[in-house]
């Protein structure tokens, strides 16, 4: 898939097909997600990939914001510890928010480019999801990622460029 | 009815509603009403599959779902659709579980 066309038509979805996804293919998007850029090539980054229907079950149950009935949820977290040994307090608390929001852009067009439908959520209790997932303690969730195949095609929201985009300096 | 499959599909509604009453503390206004439409939802999707629900709830359900999700896109279009959901339930009121033309989807 060209890559304008993967970044055009990925959609968020909400409605998911009781469909297993093959492990292959979970492995390639979440390495997709790790050759995303980190700052001072930090790669902070975790990946739990849930497949286990009754753990999904019970990540749905303290996560409002995961919608429809996914086959698998990807929780992408960051070594918070970590993060601060190697960036300070601007690792801690930028970097590794933003390192992962990077990720997860790569991980939504991969899925995309393999078929698969994706929801990245911040709509959950990060301790409840923490328990769950059996984190440690220096790790903390930043995202959740409902993935599995869909009958769902959103149409595309208006993308506003008035007043987002400048050029040479802010105008306006 | 399987008792504790109908309690397990219970325990996770109230998860749902318990977690979603927390996080929108922090979240985005709007999610609250949507919460407690989708709540009411998931209610009576969990009625129809224990074969305890009616055919005015089962309207409820597809008239809430059919527009939940403008939440995310216009918040004028939501709060029309919540309105209609409303003028559903007026209609409804005086439809009980044997009326309505399809009648009841009780197996009790």
């Amino acid at each position: 898939m060209e890559l304008y066309e993967a970044i055009r038509g990925r959609r968020s979805v909400r409605r998911f097909l009781p469909e297993s996804i093959d492990r292959s293919v979970l492995d390639r998007i979440v390495e997709a997600a790790i050759w995303a850029p980190s700052g001072g090539n930090a790669q902070t980054w975790r990946f739990v990939v849930v497949t286990e229907p009754e753990r999904v079950a019970k990540l749905r149950t303290v996560s409002p914001g995961l919608l429809g009935d996914p086959p698998v949820v990807i929780a992408i977290c960051q070594d918070l510890g970590e993060a601060r040994a190697k960036g300070s307090t601007l690792g801690e608390t930028f970097l590794a928010p933003v390192d992962a929001a990077m990720a997860t852009q790569n991980l939504l067009l991969a899925a995309h480019a393999e078929g698969l439908g994706t929801c990245a959520i911040a709509s959950f209790h990060g301790r409840a999801v923490g328990r769950l997932l059996e984190l440690p303690e220096r790790v903390e969730t930043v995202l959740l990622v409902s993935v599995g195949r869909t009958d769902e095609s959103p149409n595309p929201l208006p993308r506003r460029t008035e007043g987002v985009i400048h050029y040479e300096a802010f105008h306006g | 009815m399987d008792r504790e499959a109908f309690e397990r599909k219970v325990f996770d509604l109230v998860g749902y509603m318990a977690t979603s009453g927390r996080n929108l503390i922090d979240e985005t206004p709007l999610y609250g009403p949507f919460r407690l439409v989708d709540a009411a939802s998931r209610l009576i999707e969990i009625l129809e599959q224990e074969g305890i629900g009616s055919s005015r709830l089962s309207t409820l359900r597809e008239h809430i779902d059919a527009g939940k999700y403008s939440v995310m896109v216009d918040a004028e279009e939501f709060k029309n659709h919540l309105d209609a959901v409303v003028d559903a339930v007026v209609d409804h009121m005086d439809s009980g579980m044997s009326e309505g033309g399809e009648g009841s989807r009780t197996s009790m």
